[in-house]
């Protein structure tokens, strides 16, 4: 058995990669449906519910608002709030009143005949210790800054958060859900993932943590799963806590949050 | 069924067996290649004088003919090998082994026309397709990597998941319903390199044989197809090395005797490079990247006596994939079968194995204080008994015995105390599935055959274990504790199997087959992509078998010399207990999974046409299949009835391989199908800022259309009896066509009013190069 294996000359055209372009796609337009996001939080109020509607998908993002609408939010101890409309389709809530955990929320909105009810429990706050930041590396090799928040997982209970970042006052177009189902009673210090740079030395972070109650989670979360056609198979229409079919969230929700300068 | 009643039903089958007349003689043995002592599986034997005589050598080349006393003359012959007639004076039951050659010398007879070169209009199986290691040899594929499940979804009714998949859809089963065989182990997952590769050497095989319906009854598990690979024995009569030298693979291939003409062993090893290249760099966070797969197949055989042999054989494969230091995943499978070949008398061959299975997957995460370790395995240890009985020249008896025990333990995660998780350890799932068939090839008249079978399939699911029942919103409402060994629930299915051929003349068939299947696992997957953590479930008392029941019908016609082949074949299937994902389905790490399904029924039906032309210097296939393929799921489209995602109306293969010179051999292969059935959504809303898009029935668009071509090229600059050097090159892609990957819908990021559609595509145009050699 005698090895003679010849000199070996590689002529290496490794053009294999991954690439995208804008692309027309011929998609059916469908009847406008209606649009409700509604948040009630711990905070002081006034709260706001906007009507909208959809648009087709060749359309401008221009969502035409639904005014005239009857909207109203009560409580289980006993409040009800006749909201008005401040601009089209924007209406607010009066400050009589400020949204307390415990609470369930029921938001009740009248518009063309069709009624769509929501309800919601504010969970309870919990705490958020600090934030740090922390620096990644991706595969593209942009150094990015992640947010890292710190609190304690109240043990026992099911718990569900959603964060909100703003860079000297500009919220991040980025919404970060997380939850304690592997983690319950667990000290969190888990970094917010960018793949975006939008953090530079001598900026001010803002970090809001709200406690999300379960339907508000699993409509984010399978938000962020329908955004991905990477990764998702089959979109469809979050599923939300407004009855009647309508689109969009009603949330009730706390709100702490910490600041920092990163440098 | 316990397995002491499949016992029992062997027993009363032996028993039986003399019933079948025994007046005649008969002629066994093993069909081996002479050069190699590789035997030779599907060889076809029989007497020219009794024409119903015929039969094909077994998975480990025995044969055995029957026929009165008498002088014969009997043929045996196989593709790619010169046939051999051997004179006969039949008075006793005779012993025959025989070896083919390539070569024209040393025959004692040459037969130049293809006695039997017709098995595909004469045998009654359906939608079966066979592939010689030498087709596969030279279709181009992606990098050159010879890749035996790409080459097999060039056939028609069998479809590519896509680029950058190496699963396939078989007449409108999804990738987890196709039963793929490596020497009997069950390989779960296929894929190396999140699919761009699949998990089989090509070095290492013999052969490859694809069941996409009328499987026969020794076959079950799987719902659409069974892929039967099987591993070479290794030469028995010289030493050889051979391997290959490729852009990002390189293969090496050592076989030989143990003892010569009696025992053989071989071993195969391949591994990717491609990572190598990243270590050049001196940026660490590329360097520390990892991304390769190894995988290594061996086996060994031993003849003890003439009528005994053994064989061992393994497969080790794993895959590893790392960036930097942080992120950590390796998986792999691995597979070992040991083998016992008795032949009782010239009739009756036996085969037991004892077969082991194994896939697991490894992640680390390392993040600051963030550390977590998880594992996922699933294990079968598995007993299979296979007798043949070769009664006479119109019956053969297939029967036997398969018990597998399963366990899946889905998740055991270990994090460090400071880590933001829990460690948490999923329950595992113990089950035992096993199977009892018989089958009988019978002849009843000389243009009439028939094989029909039935296989009892029992499958348990048993304890310890906690096991949940779900209200409609999948909350727990009853959970129950089963001890070790107790049963949670079992169920037990039979499995009819019939196909049958009429010869409306010597060059043209009529074949007609009803099939059902019964799978009791499944494989969770709701990405675009097969991920090495899909999960794989055992049935329970939440999910049932799924059923398949597959009627097909077919035209079989040869022409000129049985140098060209054509067939058509019509099928229809019913699929029941199917199953799909409730939107936002939470599988990894999920003790109530089961919560997360949805269960409905689904069709698919299609028409296949294949045309072949076998022999001369052009070779080669076209392929068409027209089909569709629609789920009605509780809780999709409004329960309606819709496409399901591999619903793919027109596919087309071409496909050829022109032997220009003794140097030269050049093919090319061109596919062509419709796009996938996919969802896009119909409007788009805005959400607290955040713009959503608005869907309204389930797979209602297309994809673009796929095509490619492909093209290969093998220049043999020396060949010897003994050494042969060779370089393959390849272009992947040929004409650069932009194949959609997935299409995602988003924001504009130039234009903040607008949103568009952007198409991602995997693979431009890709040259590779190998170098083989053989000494």
């Amino acid at each position: 058995m005698k090895s003679r294996i010849r000199s070996i000359v590689l002529f290496f055209i490794f053009s294999y990669c991954s690439c995208k372009k804008v692309i027309q796609v011929n998609l059916n337009d469908a009847a406008p449906q209606i649009v409700i996001f509604g948040e009630v939080t711990d905070l002081p109020g006034p709260y706001q519910v906007s009507i909208t509607k959809t648009v087709n998908f060749s359309a401008t993002n221009d969502f035409p608002p639904v005014s005239g609408a009857q909207v109203t939010i009560t409580d289980d101890k006993g409040l009800i709030d006749s909201l008005s409309e401040t601009a089209p389709g924007i209406y607010n809530t009066h400050t009589f009143w400020q949204g307390v955990p415990g609470n369930t929320y029921t938001l009740s909105v009248l518009t063309s005949g069709k009624t769509y009810t929501a309800i919601s429990e504010m969970p309870q706050a919990v705490p958020l210790d600090s934030i740090s930041f922390q620096e990644n590396q991706n595969f593209s090799r942009k150094n990015t800054i992640s947010v890292v928040p710190y609190f304690q997982d109240p043990p026992g209970i099911v718990n569900y958060y959603q964060f909100a970042e703003f860079v000297n006052d500009t919220p991040l177009n980025k919404t970060y859900i997380m939850n304690d189902r592997l983690s319950d009673g667990k000290y969190f210090n888990l970094p917010l993932y960018d793949d975006s740079v939008h953090i530079y030395a001598g900026d001010l972070v803002t970090l809001y943590m709200y406690s999300i109650n379960a339907d508000v989670y699993n409509y984010l979360n399978e938000m962020q799963q329908i955004s991905n056609s990477a990764q998702s198979l089959t979109p469809a229409n979050p599923d939300t806590n407004l009855s009647n079919g309508a689109l969009g969230i009603f949330t009730v929700h706390t709100v702490v949050s910490k600041q920092r300068i990163y440098d | 069924m316990r397995p002491l009643s499949a016992f029992g039903l062997i027993l009363l089958l032996t028993g039986w067996l003399p019933l079948f007349s025994q007046t005649k003689y008969s002629i066994s043995g093993t069909v081996i290649d002479k050069t190699s002592g590789e035997s030779l599986i599907g060889a076809t034997v029989i007497l020219i004088e009794q024409p119903r005589s015929g039969v094909s050598s077994n998975a480990y080349g025995f044969y055995s003919v029957s026929a009165p006393a008498g002088s014969y003359n009997m043929v045996v012959s196989f593709t790619g090998y010169l046939s051999d007639t051997v004179k006969i004076v039949l008075n006793r039951n005779l012993l025959l082994p025989v070896a083919l050659n390539t070569d024209h010398t040393e025959l004692t007879e040459v037969v130049v026309s293809a006695q039997k070169k017709d098995d595909n209009v004469t045998k009654p199986l359906m939608g079966v397709q066979k592939l010689s290691m030498n087709e596969i040899r030279n279709i181009p594929v992606l990098f050159g990597e010879k890749d035996i499940l790409k080459t097999i979804q060039l056939l028609p009714g069998i479809k590519s998941a896509g680029d950058g998949n190496s699963g396939f859809y078989v007449r409108g089963g999804t990738t987890d319903q196709n039963l793929i065989l490596l020497d009997e182990a069950t390989v779960y997952n296929a894929s190396h390199l999140l699919g761009f590769f699949s998990t089989f050497n090509s070095d290492a095989i013999k052969d490859v044989t694809v069941y996409k319906g009328g499987m026969p009854a020794e076959y079950g598990g799987r719902l659409s197809s069974v892929v039967d690979v099987k591993m070479n024995d290794g030469n028995n009569r010289n030493y050889l090395v051979s391997g290959g030298i490729g852009l990002i693979a390189s293969r090496l291939n050592v076989e030989g005797p143990i003892v010569k003409d009696e025992g053989s062993f071989i071993v195969s090893a391949r591994r990717t490079y491609a990572d190598l290249f990243l270590k050049l760099s001196r940026d660490t966070s590329i360097n520390r990247n990892k991304l390769y797969f190894y995988d290594l197949n061996a086996k060994a055989n031993y003849k003890i006596d003439k009528n005994n042999r053994i064989y061992l054989s393994g497969y080790f494969g794993r895959d590893v994939l790392g960036f930097s230091n942080l992120f950590g995943i390796q998986w792999g499978n691995s597979t070992a079968t040991a083998r016992w070949n008795h032949v009782f008398n010239s009739r009756l061959f036996s085969n037991t194995s004892f077969i082991y299975s194994n896939y697991n997957y490894l992640i680390n995460v390392n993040l600051t204080s963030n550390n977590i370790n998880i594992t996922s395995k699933i294990e079968d240890f598995s007993l299979k008994e296979d007798l043949q009985y070769y009664a006479n020249s119109e019956n053969k008896i297939n029967f036997g015995f398969n018990i597998i025990h399963h366990t899946i333990s889905p998740g055991i995660a270990d994090a460090s105390p400071g880590s933001s998780f829990n460690s948490f350890s999923l329950q595992k799932k113990y089950s035992l599935e096993s199977a009892a068939y018989i089958s009988h090839e019978w002849s009843p008249l000389a243009k009439l055959h028939i094989d029909y079978g039935l296989r009892l399939t029992d499958f348990s699911v048993f304890g310890p274990g906690n096991f949940y029942s779900y209200d409609q919103n999948g909350n727990t409402i009853n959970t129950s504790t089963y001890s070790s060994g107790q049963i949670v629930k079992t169920y037990f299915n039979p499995e009819p199997r019939l196909s049958a051929s009429y010869l409306l003349n010597s060059l043209s068939s009529l074949k007609i087959s009803y099939t059902r299947n019964i799978q009791n696992l499944h494989l969770l997957s709701n990405s675009n992509s097969s991920n090495p953590t899909d999960l794989w479930i055992p049935s329970s008392n939440n999910v049932k078998p799924e059923i398949a029941d597959q009627e097909s019908i077919g035209y079989y016609r040869n022409f000129n010399d049985n140098k060209y082949e054509f067939s058509s074949e019509v099928y229809y299937k019913t699929m029941q207990n199917q199953i799909d994902y409730k939107n936002g389905a939470q599988l990894a790490a999920n003790e109530n999974v089961e919560s997360q399904l949805l269960f409905g029924i689904g069709r698919a039906y299609g028409w296949e046409l294949f045309f072949k032309k076998k022999y001369g210097k052009l070779t080669g296939w076209v392929g068409y299949t027209l089909s569709r393929t629609e789920l009605k799921i509780d809780g999709i489209n409004n329960g309606n009835w819709y496409p399901a995602r591999q619903d793919i109306t027109h596919d087309i293969s071409v496909v050829g391989i022109y032997q220009a010179s003794k140097k030269w051999t050049i093919s090319a292969t061109w596919v062509y199908s419709t796009g996938n059935a996919v969802t896009f959504p119909n409007g788009k809303y805005d959400v607290n800022g955040q713009i959503l898009f608005y869907y309204t029935q389930r797979n209602a668009y297309r994809m673009p259309p796929y095509h490619r071509l492909d093209l290969g090229a093998t220049l043999v600059t020396r060949k010897t009896k003994k050494t042969e050097r060779s370089w393959t090159f390849s272009i992947y892609n040929a004409y650069d066509r932009d194949n959609p990957y997935f299409i995602q819908f988003q924001q504009d990021p130039n234009d903040a009013s607008r949103t568009q559609a952007v198409q991602y595509s995997l693979f431009k145009i890709i040259p590779s190069v190998t170098y083989n050699f053989k000494f």
